[in-house]
């Protein structure tokens, strides 16, 4: 069965700076990995196969190159959707609840490979229960495999709890999932995918759905895989550290952009201004998952994030009540293999207005700032102000630009380059929305 | 071999053009300067807050020398070219709050670590408070007048700020050398947080310009529980009075990795991705020097800063014997009376995940990142711990109940008993030196009855 990319969400603004970053003319997106017709700007990227209750997917382990934010480029393993071209990481798997799911993995590399679904239950194998593989007392591989060169293995589950998993090999993983064989799988709860689990407070905005997938790379293993030599995990040292696939400011970057053929998936947060007395302005939501060998203590900025679930399990307690043990946090410090469910609203606290409720604030002469390109040059949002000329500004309608990166700041670089690295933005468009 | 090495990041910036200078900020050196805009701020601030570079002190042995790292088999630690008896380059912020032009001036090259420790109130609608406005100014960085770096005002955590006024440079605007910005805040949720320049933070945090700040909750002035001091609003909750404390102690946790330090000091680049914690600190010393006092403190302006004395001159006031912490100038010394409730508050921006453990006495975690341990239906979700597993940019609000006191003259032979509050995650915790005991530690002494005066200030040692 063909699992074909569909569009999730549509946001009503649809020009993102990520464009104007890099070339004014890329505005047609031809990746081989994802549809250029049906990709949504900003948010997730589902690939589903919709329309059943038995959804098939296939995904072919092959080699490929990323770019990364030094102007290198890195060459990879990773699982792509069908026949299409390598992409990185893998396809969001997006299911319902309840779903027969069914992955074919096909395998073009030159050893053996496997998929595990960690939080499924109940997996099978080519129609038996997938099991660890021992050659003789030697565990070869987490599950069944696919043999080297063309082989292949069927899995199937039934997906029965909502939340947000990641699916990544299980055969050698210190050096398969560090070659990028990875992705995620997005199970949605019967009561609707506007909501991440079976609990009405936590329905959230499906404008403002967005992931966080957060990896590294040691470039000396990837160098050592590409020609076939061996690498001693002793001296495992990541240089790098990515967010959805990419580094910054490739992260903000629209999903499909043209310029990162096999790095289907932005990390840009757009949204809107939330409404905090609006009962019905639903929260934006935030999957988590680390696929690194740290914790990440991911910092967005300007609010906090309300933890409502982890690993696939809603927070919840034991009691007749079922306790909600949710809970906010300004660091989201997630371990290894770890996801976090995470809904947040951003408002302006003191709605600030260039009439009505000014800054209490002198707002320093333009020659007195330092001016970040992302400024609009006024406090206020929708609103831009004349900037110096020759200041390079990116800014398109008074919107803002509110960051979100790992705190173990040491890996926001890019292997000597500072600042890149696992960051990304929130946008909050002004309420009129952007007419560029 | 690798040519990034030898490319700078701000040459990166320069060459690569505008897609990287996202990274970064432009700093607009237009042909006419309003000098002033520069200064003519409308309201006064309450803290006034310098950010420049300068140099304090680590134990300086043993040295550390590292053959493949940036310092080419010179010793990275102690610093060369520290003056004695210094050993670390740093980039900091100092109080300046009331100081004379001729003072604030005269404070460049000195800078503190960790940066003041603050708090304010929790903003009262009814009453329509103040806002509370913090101004910083840059005065540039004595050993690096090259880096023309502008510096802000993050602090970490607070909810719905708009960029203005949250500090990170590529979204709003920066500070550069000479100038001054207001940063107003209306702090509406109690609880602790941690502030930071943002401007190239991978370095300026590593250098030092970090700190604490936390909110009081409204409720501290009543009565609940037997408390009058709070860490959060606690009446209406099934425990009332869970958050009150008698004392309390601000825990900042960072980092000093020695070939950044050396590298800034010396006009080199570090690998960032090399990063280790060398020395792991707590309110800016390592053990056992975080058991010294703090430097002398003026209690009658310690209201919302912890107001370290300073000289004629601007500079900060040492204690006899201790010159050497002059620009470490926080204790992190627990003392306390047998039965009082003791609240901690940690806050970690070093790079790494630590772990606190309090030996012998169970703590209670009634607070993460500036929240309240409740869930969305009341839940109370506070737990009790002897380990705080705290990573970069998280903070932890916990309290304890000191032990009765062992009699006698104490389990120490000195009047009091001795709990250890150190990190169990090992690294660094000997200060790099063989043996003995160091790092992110320190002591809390428990003493009987009242002997241990009133707290005046936070961190106050009473005695």
């Amino acid at each position: 069965m063909h699992a074909n990319t569909h569009k999730r969400t549509g946001s009503g603004f649809a020009l993102l700076v990520a464009l104007a970053l890099v070339s004014a003319t890329a505005v047609s997106v031809n990746s081989p990995a994802v549809d250029a017709q049906t990709v949504p700007r900003v948010g997730i990227v589902c690939t589903e196969d919709a329309g059943t209750t038995t959804p098939s997917f296939t995904l072919t382990a092959k080699t490929g190159y990323i770019a990364l934010p030094d102007a290198t480029t890195m060459f990879m393993w990773g699982y792509s959707n069908g026949s299409d071209g390598f992409q990185h990481p893998g396809p969001v798997l997006c299911v319902n609840e309840g779903d027969t799911v069914t992955v074919v993995l096909q395998n073009t590399l030159s050893e053996a490979v496997s998929i595990m679904f960690p939080g499924q239950e109940n997996v099978l194998a080519n129609g038996t229960p997938a099991q660890p593989q021992f050659s003789g007392t030697t565990l070869t591989s987490l599950t069944n495999t696919a043999a080297a060169n063309g082989g292949s293995v069927t899995y199937s589950f039934v997906a029965s709890n909502p939340g947000t998993y990641l699916y990544e090999s299980g055969t050698n993983p210190e050096k398969q999932v560090r070659m990028g064989l990875f992705g995620a799988l997005i199970v949605r709860p019967t009561m609707g995918s506007d909501f991440a689990y079976n609990r009405p407070e936590d329905q959230f905005n499906p404008d403002e759905e967005f992931m966080v997938l957060l990896s590294e790379i040691d470039p000396y293993q990837h160098q050592a895989a590409q020609v076939g030599a061996n690498f001693n995990m002793n001296n495992y040292q990541a240089r790098y550290w990515l967010i959805n696939g990419r580094g910054f400011p490739d992260s903000i970057a629209d999903n499909g952009a043209s310029w990162l053929p096999t790095q289907p998936y932005g990390a840009l947060a757009q949204v809107a201004e939330h409404d905090p007395d609006n009962p019905t302005d639903f929260p934006g939501m935030a999957r988590y998952l680390n696929v690194g060998t740290d914790d990440y203590p991911f910092h967005p900025h300007g609010n906090n994030g309300l933890v409502i679930g982890r690993d696939g399990y809603p927070l919840a307690g034991p009691g007749p009540g079922n306790e909600d043990l949710s809970f906010e946090k300004f660091a989201i410090n997630i371990g290894p293999g770890q996801t976090w469910d995470v809904i947040f609203k951003w408002y302006d606290a003191e709605h600030y207005d260039p009439v009505t409720n000014t800054v209490p604030v002198t707002v320093p002469s333009m020659a007195n700032q330092s001016i970040g390109v992302f400024y609009s040059g006024s406090p206020y949002l929708g609103t831009q102000e004349a900037l110096p000329s020759g200041t390079p500004t990116l800014n398109q309608c008074g919107e803002y630009y509110i960051i979100s990166h790992n705190h173990a700041l040491y890996q926001i670089v890019s292997w000597g380059v500072n600042m890149t690295g696992p960051i990304t933005y929130m946008r909050i468009d002004p309420p009129t929305g952007c007419s560029q | 071999m690798n040519e990034k090495r030898n490319l700078s990041r701000r040459e990166f910036l320069k060459y690569a053009g505008g897609a990287v200078a996202a990274a970064g900020t432009i700093t607009w050196a237009g042909k006419i300067l309003l000098p002033e805009a520069a200064s003519a701020q409308a309201l006064t601030p309450h803290l006034y807050l310098a950010g420049t570079d300068g140099w304090m002190y680590l134990p300086p042995t043993p040295q550390i020398i590292r053959p493949s790292s940036v310092a080419g088999g010179a010793p990275l630690h102690p610093d060369s070219a520290a003056p004695d008896p210094f050993t670390t380059y740093i980039f900091g912020f100092r109080n300046i709050t009331g100081m004379s032009e001729t003072q604030k001036l005269g404070q460049k090259f000195k800078a503190q670590h960790n940066a003041p420790l603050f708090w304010v109130n929790q903003y009262d609608e009814v009453f329509n408070d103040v806002d509370f406005r913090v101004q910083i100014t840059n005065l540039g960085l004595e050993l690096r007048p090259d880096l023309f770096d502008a510096h802000t005002l993050h602090w970490h955590g607070f909810r719905n700020v708009i960029p203005f006024f949250d500090g990170e440079p590529s979204g709003s605007v920066g500070i550069p050398t000479g100038r001054n910005f207001n940063y107003i805040y209306r702090p509406r949720e109690p609880g602790t947080y941690m502030f930071h320049c943002h401007v190239e933070d991978v370095e300026h945090v590593q250098m030092g310009m970090t700190g604490l700040v936390f909110v009081r909750p409204l409720q501290d002035g009543t009565s609940v529980g037997g408390f009058t001091k709070f860490m959060y609003n606690d009446a209406d909750t099934t425990t009332p009075g869970s958050t009150g404390f008698d004392r309390e102690f601000a825990m900042f946790l960072s980092e000093v990795w020695t070939d950044s330090h050396w590298a800034d000091a010396h006009v080199q680049l570090p690998e960032w991705s090399d990063y280790k914690a060398d020395f792991a600190m707590l309110n800016g010393r390592v053990y056992p020097d975080t058991l010294l006092p703090n430097s002398p403190i003026n209690a009658a302006n310690s209201t919302s800063w912890l107001d370290v004395e300073t000289d004629a001159n601007g500079d900060l006031m040492t204690n006899p014997g201790l010159e050497h912490l002059q620009y470490n100038p926080h204790s992190s010394l627990v003392n306390c009376n047998a039965g009082e409730r003791v609240a901690l508050r940690f806050a970690n921006l070093g790079f790494k995940e630590q772990a606190m453990t309090l030996a012998g006495i169970q703590m209670r975690v009634v607070g993460r990142d500036a929240t309240h341990m409740r869930g969305r239906d009341g839940t109370d979700t506070s737990y009790e711990t002897d380990t705080i597993n705290i990573g970069p940019g998280e903070s932890f609000d916990v309290v304890f109940t000191a032990p009765s006191f062992s009699g006698g003259s104490g389990s120490s032979g000195r009047g009091y008993d001795t709990y250890m509050l150190y990190n169990r995650n090992y690294v660094g915790s000997n200060n790099l030196a063989p043996g003995g005991f160091g790092g992110q530690a320190t002591e809390v002494h428990v003493y009987p009855g009242t002997t241990v005066p009133a707290q005046q200030y936070p961190n106050d040692l009473g005695i």
